[in-house]
């Protein structure tokens, strides 16, 4: 059962874990990419216990990259189209 | 353990131990690894510094405010926010004094999520570790890393300081009356200053409703503040329990009973009346607290596994020697019964409770160093670790 519901703009941005971040009663911080977040993923887990969070954000504000990411795959997935030989 | 200063007045021998989460070097152990079984620690620095013993500890997120009898304070532990006050934001294994504050006779420390605070006996408030929240009450959103004066309280007499996650308390002393303030996150009314939510504030701000009250101590933690009047009446403001609305001013709660004792957690509260009985407030969240059928809303309940004699009326007679103690993470719980035998319940993951393993338990166990039972006077938790003191004439 998650341990409790955090709304993404009381989390912290750790530059150095590339993570948003809440304490974790355990000491530790409960962590959630960017990543993460763009995959509709919104669970925060801590690395060091077994407890995690519930994050509550808008998913549409961190939509914008991955629709960049579609395009770019697109074109990548062209240029290696399979051609076949006779 | 150490042999304590060669001073006049008789020296108590004093022990210290800690379990628990101590990947930050919080435990005092100098090793940076959990520890599931009470550990009596050595610190020569204690006894260098011939400060005498331990007048009390604050145990924050992952660090550790030790008061001594001489007013110097030591820090050690968790230290990259700057909250161990010592000039830099490193982790700190073992007890170092706060230089800084060498000139100054302390007489109360506090340790919240990533921020400290220390008083003076002259009613000076010093802050230093984690600002971002406007919590260290300088005016600021900075971090400070050396414990700096907050100027806003210079014609005042500040007597307590209370830290929570992202907040601080701060209570005065004066002949009109104790007066409490607030600063840092208000997100969830913990500042309790307006019944308008306040997102937070880097400078003190006066918490209602205290103009005709009394008020002894104060507490915070999480998002969490209470407080305790001369006459036994708790008050309580930010955060609900078990779902409950947010406070945004004090609120007298239970006001049909008196209260000797609070200690809030991150999502319950531990009371003690005068009669000696424990109720608590919320921690139903996980269901290891405790039997939970018998949590019910905000019902205040009796304790499971306290109503057995030891916790009667008998104890309020040495109330002071149960020290109530709910861990930070606020899914464990310390209590110390009156023959100085500490209990533990709840959340065991890192070993906090100081049984040997890692399981949760869900009712009061007696916590044993080996093959003697220690006499345990105070307790202090932190987020999921423990420091238990035990006083020897």
């Amino acid at each position: 059962m998650s341990y409790d519901d955090v709304e993404i703009e009381d989390m912290e941005w750790n530059e150095e874990l590339q993570s948003f971040t809440y304490p974790c009663p355990c000491g530790d911080l409960f962590q959630i990419t960017k990543e993460d977040l763009r995959l509709g993923e919104e669970i925060a887990r801590c690395p060091s216990c077994s407890l995690y969070i519930t994050v509550i954000y808008n998913p549409e504000d961190f939509n914008e990259d991955k629709s960049k990411g579609k395009k770019k795959g697109n074109a990548i997935q062209q240029a290696q189209q399979p051609v076949s030989v006779a | 353990m150490e042999e304590g200063s060669r001073r006049e007045e008789p020296q108590k021998e004093e022990e210290i131990w800690s379990w628990g989460a101590g990947t930050d070097g919080q435990l005092g152990t100098g090793k940076l690894k959990d520890e599931l079984l009470p550990q009596l620690l050595h610190l020569p620095s204690l006894a260098a510094s011939a400060a005498g013993s331990i007048s009390m500890l604050a145990c924050g997120g992952a660090h550790v405010v030790a008061l001594t009898s001489g007013g110097r304070v030591l820090t050690w532990g968790r230290g990259t926010s700057g909250q161990l006050g010592h000039g830099e934001m490193v982790n700190c294994l073992y007890p170092k004094a706060v230089n800084s504050l060498e000139d100054h006779v302390i007489t109360h420390v506090s340790a919240g999520w990533s921020h400290s605070g220390f008083v003076s006996d002259g009613g000076c408030l010093f802050t230093c570790g984690d600002g971002s929240f406007g919590q260290l009450g300088h005016g600021d959103y900075s971090a400070y890393s050396t414990p700096a004066k907050v100027s806003y309280f210079v014609n005042n007499h500040v007597e307590q300081m209370a830290c929570g996650m992202r907040h601080s308390l701060v209570l005065l002393k004066g002949s009109l009356g104790s007066q409490v303030y607030g600063f840092g996150s208000g997100k969830r009314g913990q500042l309790g200053i307006s019944v308008e939510k306040i997102k937070s504030a880097n400078l003190p701000r006066v918490t209602a409703g205290f103009e005709d009250i009394q008020i002894t101590t104060i507490t915070a933690n999480g998002d969490h503040s209470a407080s305790l009047s001369v006459d036994g009446k708790l008050y309580t403001w930010g955060r609900g329990f078990s779902g409950s609305p947010d406070i945004n001013v004090p609120s007298c709660t239970l006001p049909s009973l008196s209260f000797s004792q609070v200690a809030l957690g991150w999502n319950h509260a531990l009371l003690l009346t005068d009669d000696g009985e424990v109720f608590m407030l919320g921690g139903n969240r996980h269901g290891v607290l405790s039997n939970t059928e018998k949590l019910m809303n905000t019902a205040p309940n009796h304790l499971p596994g306290t109503e057995s004699s030891s916790f009667t009326s008998e104890l309020f007679i040495l109330s002071t020697s149960l020290f109530l103690c709910p861990l930070t993470s606020f899914i464990f719980l310390v209590l110390i019964t009156v023959d100085g035998e500490v209990m533990t319940w709840g959340w065991g993951e890192h070993g906090q409770l100081g049984l040997g393993s890692t399981s949760d338990e869900t009712d009061p166990c007696l916590v044993r160093n080996e093959k003697e039972v220690v006499a345990i006077s105070r307790v202090y938790c932190g987020s999921g670790f423990t420091y238990a003191v035990k006083a020897v004439d």
